[in-house]
C-alpha cells in the first residue's frame, strides 16, 4: 500500500520550546491510523503544520505526495479539535457553503445535505439558523461538513470529544463506512477503546518525539505482552511467576514474565486448590499502554 | 479550484448580508429618516410661509420712511397712524392684534414689530408680514420690475481666475474629487466594525481551520474585502436611489447651496488621484482591521484598538482649517506623508487642488506601500491568530508560524 501522508524528520518550534522533534511516520492508504499522546503532546500541532496551517520549523509533511494545498481539500474531510460553523447562518446555507468550498456544484451539496439531515433526523432544520440548534444537532451538523465530499483522507482531532452517546455512534458508524470506501483516516483521540476498535496502526507521542509506532498488537507488545484474565473461587497464591495488576474477590488480571507460559500459571493455581471458572490470555489494553507510557497522573489529565 | 473558492466566499459573504432583513431595515431607515424630514421640513416650510404672509390681521403702522403708500397699507390690512406709543400700549393691552413702526432709514434701521402672541412659530407671521409690506413698498417706489429684482438679490458675477497663466477651476472642481474624501468617511464608519466583525467571526465560532484548509488566508480575506465592498455599494445605491428620484422629480428639492449642477467640472488628475488614495487608504485600512482582528481574542478587545485606528485616521479633521488654508505648514505637511493620517490630509488637499502631483506621487507610493504590508502582515496574523482562541496572539511569533 501506498503512504498517503508522510512525515519525515518534522520539528516545531514555538520561540525557544520545542514542541516536536525529529517526527516521521506514514500512514498508508486505506488504514486508520491513530495519533496519540497526553495534552499537549504536539498531536494537534502536528496536524496543523501537515494542513499548512502551521509553518514547520523542519522537516517535510506530505499529503499525497506533495506539501499540502487547500487545492487538495476536495479530497480532505478535517474535523478540528477546536470545532464549530457560522452559529447565525442557517444549516443549509452552511453545509451548501462548504461543499462548495470543497468542490461540490450547489446542487450536489444542497442535495447531499439534505439527504444527509434526513439520515440523521434532522429534515425539518435544514433553514434553522445553527445557534437555535442544540449542541448535540450541531455536532451532527460539523460531522456532515467533515464528510460530504466523501474524502479519500479523513483527520479527525478528538472527534468524539464532547459528543453525546447518539452522535459518537453515528459518527463512528459514518467512519466505518468511509473506511469500507476505502478512505484513510487519521484519528486522534484519547478514547483508548475507540483506539483499539479503530485503529490498523499508531503512532504514541511523548516529550515531543514518537515514543511507539506501528501496529497495535507490536505496541501493545512492546509494552508488557500479555496479560491473563481470570474468574475464580478460592485464594489466589502469591507467586514470582506473575503480579496480579487487578484482584478483586473473584476476578484477577495478572502480569507474567516473558520467560512464562501461561500454561504453567494455571499449572500452579490449580495445583494451589484454586477453581478457576474462566482463563483467558490477551494483551495489555491500550489504555494501560497509555498508562505506563505517562504515568497514571499524566494519563488522568489527558 | 482558488478561483473558484474566493467566487464562492465573496458570494456566500455578500449574500449572508444583503439577504438579511436587518440589512434593509438599517440601509433602507436612513434615507427614508431624511425623506421623512426633509418632506416634514418642506411642509412646514411652505405651509409656514403661505400662511405667515397670507393669513389676514389686522395692524396698525406708523411709517417715518414714507415708503408705504395709504392703498398699499389697506391692501395689507393696516391702518396709519401717528401715535407709535399708544399703538405699543394698545398691543400690549389687547386691543390692538400688532403694530409695526417703520422707521425713517429702513436700509440701516430695523422695523419694529409688536403683536399679539398667538404661539412660538405663528409669532413669525407679524415678522413675514412687516417684511413683505416693505418689499412691496420698495418695488412700488423703484418702479421698473428688473431694477426691484436686482435690488432684492444683488448683481450676478462670473470670475475667471488664473494662476500662472492657466484658469483655476472655481469650488465645482472640488465636488467630484472631494466624493472620495466622502467616500472614504461613510466606507470607514460603515464598513469598519462589520469588517472587523467578520475577521472575528471565524475565531469566534471556532471555524477557522476548517476554512483554512479550503483555502488560504488570502482568498479568504481578499474575498472578504471584495464582499464588503459590494455591501458598501449596494447601501450606497440604496442611499443614493431616493436622492436620484428626488432630484430628478423634484430638483429644487435637492440641491447644494451656492453650487449648481453645471458648476461642477471634472478634472481629471484630481479624480485619478482621489480615486487611488481612496482604494489605497481602504486597502491600508482593512489591513489594519484584519491584523487587529486576528491578534485580538473577542470583538470587545479589537473594538477599542479599531477606535485608536479611526481617530487617529480623523485626527487631520481637527486641523482642517490649517490643511485646507495653510497646506505646506509644518502640520499639513507631516500628516501628509505619516501614513495613517495621509487618507485624510491627502483627499482633502487633492480636492482643494493644493497637492501637488510630486506629492499626490510620494503619497500615493507610500500608501500603496504600506496598504500591501499591512494586507501581507494581517492575512500572516490571521492565519495563526485565527485558530489562537480566547488567548491574545504573540505577533512575533503568530508571524514565524504562519506560512
Amino acid at each position: 500500500m501506498a503512504a498517503i501522508i508522510e512525515v519525515r524528520d518534522f520539528a516545531m518550534r514555538f520561540g525557544p520550546l520545542t514542541v516536536l522533534d525529529d517526527l516521521s511516520f506514514d500512514v498508508v492508504e486505506g488504514e486508520t491510523f491513530g495519533l496519540l499522546g497526553a495534552n499537549g503532546s504536539g498531536k494537534t500541532t502536528t496536524i496543523r503544520a501537515l494542513l499548512g496551517i502551521y509553518e514547520p520549523s523542519g522537516g517535510q509533511l506530505l499529503v499525497e505526495g506533495r506539501r499540502f494545498h487547500p487545492s487538495q481539500s476536495a479530497r480532505l474531510g478535517y474535523l478540528p479539535e477546536e470545532r464549530g460553523l457560522y452559529a447565525k447562518e442557517s444549516v443549509i446555507d452552511v453545509m451548501a457553503y462548504f461543499g462548495r468550498l470543497k468542490g461540490l456544484s450547489k446542487r450536489d451539496a444542497v442535495t447531499w445535505s439534505q439527504r444527509y439531515l434526513e439520515r440523521v433526523g434532522l429534515p425539518d432544520k435544514a433553514r434553522v439558523r445553527l445557534d437555535k440548534l442544540s449542541g448535540g444537532e450541531q455536532q451532527k451538523v460539523q460531522v456532515g461538513v467533515t464528510i460530504m465530499n466523501d474524502p479519500a483522507i479523513l483527520i479527525l482531532d478528538e472527534p468524539t470529544k464532547g459528543f453525546d452517546p447518539v452522535t459518537r455512534r453515528l459518527l463512528l458508524d459514518l467512519l466505518d463506512e468511509q473506511k469500507a470506501r476505502g478512505s484513510s483516516i487519521v484519528f486522534i483521540s484519547h478514547q483508548m477503546d475507540e483506539v483499539e476498535r479503530l485503529c490498523d496502526r499508531i503512532l504514541l507521542l511523548k516529550d515531543g518525539r514518537a515514543e511507539a509506532y506501528g501496529t497495535i498488537p507490536d505496541v501493545q507488545d512492546k509494552y508488557g505482552g500479555r496479560r491473563i484474565r481470570l474468574e475464580f473461587t478460592g485464594d489466589l497464591p502469591a507467586s514470582d511467576r506473575y503480579d496480579p495488576v487487578v484482584h478483586e474477590r473473584n476476578y484477577a488480571e495478572l502480569d507474567f514474565r516473558d520467560d512464562v507460559e501461561p500454561n504453567d500459571v494455571l499449572r500452579d493455581l490449580l495445583a494451589a486448590g484454586v477453581q478457576v471458572r474462566s482463563y483467558d490470555v490477551t494483551r495489555i489494553s491500550m489504555e494501560e499502554v497509555f498508562l505506563r507510557v505517562y504515568g497514571a497522573e499524566a494519563a488522568k489529565e489527558a | 479550484m482558488g478561483g473558484h473558492n474566493f467566487k464562492t466566499v465573496v458570494a456566500f459573504e455578500y449574500l449572508r448580508t444583503v439577504t438579511k432583513r436587518r440589512f434593509w431595515v438599517m440601509s433602507l431607515s436612513v434615507p427614508l429618516l431624511l425623506a421623512l424630514v426633509f418632506a416634514l421640513t418642506s411642509a412646514s416650510a411652505r405651509t409656514s410661509s403661505t400662511s405667515q404672509t397670507t393669513t389676514a390681521f389686522g395692524f396698525t403702522y406708523h411709517d417715518a420712511s414714507g415708503l408705504v403708500t395709504p392703498a398699499l397699507g389697506k391692501a395689507f390690512g393696516g391702518t396709519p397712524t401717528d401715535d407709535p406709543s399708544a399703538a405699543v400700549a394698545a398691543v400690549r393691552s389687547g386691543a390692538s392684534t400688532a403694530f409695526f413702526d417703520i422707521p425713517a432709514d429702513v436700509g440701516s434701521a430695523p422695523v419694529q414689530v409688536y403683536g399679539q402672541d398667538v404661539g412660538i412659530i405663528a409669532n413669525g407671521r407679524y415678522d413675514a408680514v412687516a417684511r413683505a409690506l416693505v418689499e412691496a413698498a420698495v418695488k412700488q417706489k423703484i418702479g421698473d420690475p428688473r431694477l426691484a429684482t436686482l435690488a432684492a438679490s444683488g448683481a450676478a458675477t462670473s470670475a475667471t481666475i488664473y494662476q500662472n497663466g492657466a484658469t483655476v477651476s472655481g469650488i465645482g472642481s472640488i465636488v467630484l474629487p472631494g466624493a472620495f474624501l466622502v467616500l472614504f468617511y461613510l466606507s470607514i464608519v460603515m464598513l469598519g466594525q462589520q469588517m472587523l466583525n467578520v475577521t472575528l467571526e471565524e475565531k469566534q465560532n471556532r471555524v477557522s481551520e476548517m476554512i483554512l484548509t479550503t483555502m488560504s488566508p488570502t482568498t479568504l480575506i481578499v474575498g472578504k474585502v471584495v464582499a464588503l465592498i459590494g455591501i458598501g455599494i449596494t447601501q450606497a445605491v440604496v442611499f443614493g436611489v431616493p436622492i436620484l428620484i428626488a432630484r430628478l422629480s423634484a430638483p429644487t428639492l435637492v440641491h447644494i447651496p451656492g453650487l449648481s449642477w453645471s458648476d461642477i467640472t471634472p478634472d481629471p488628475f484630481r479624480i485619478a488621484v482621489g480615486f487611488v488614495v481612496f482604494v489605497f487608504s481602504f486597502g491600508m485600512f482593512a489591513g489594519m482591521l484584519v491584523a487587529i482582528g486576528a491578534v485580538m481574542p473577542t470583538i470587545r478587545d479589537a473594538s477599542g484598538a479599531f477606535s485608536a485606528v479611526v481617530i487617529t485616521m480623523f485626527i487631520p479633521a481637527y486641523a482642517i482649517q490649517m490643511v485646507v488654508n495653510e497646506p505646506h505648514a509644518l502640520l499639513p505637511t507631516v500628516f501628509t506623508y505619516f501614513p495613517l493620517t495621509a487618507p485624510v490630509t491627502a483627499l482633502v488637499r487633492n480636492a482643494m487642488g493644493t497637492l501637488a502631483w510630486w506629492e499626490a506621487v510620494i503619497v500615493v507610493v507610500m500608501l500603496g506601500v504600506v496598504a500591501t504590508i499591512m494586507l501581507r502582515v494581517g492575512v500572516r496574523l490571521f492565519q495563526v491568530g485565527s485558530i489562537s482562541y480566547g488567548s491574545r496572539v504573540n505577533i512575533r511569533q503568530a508571524l514565524r508560524q504562519a506560512r
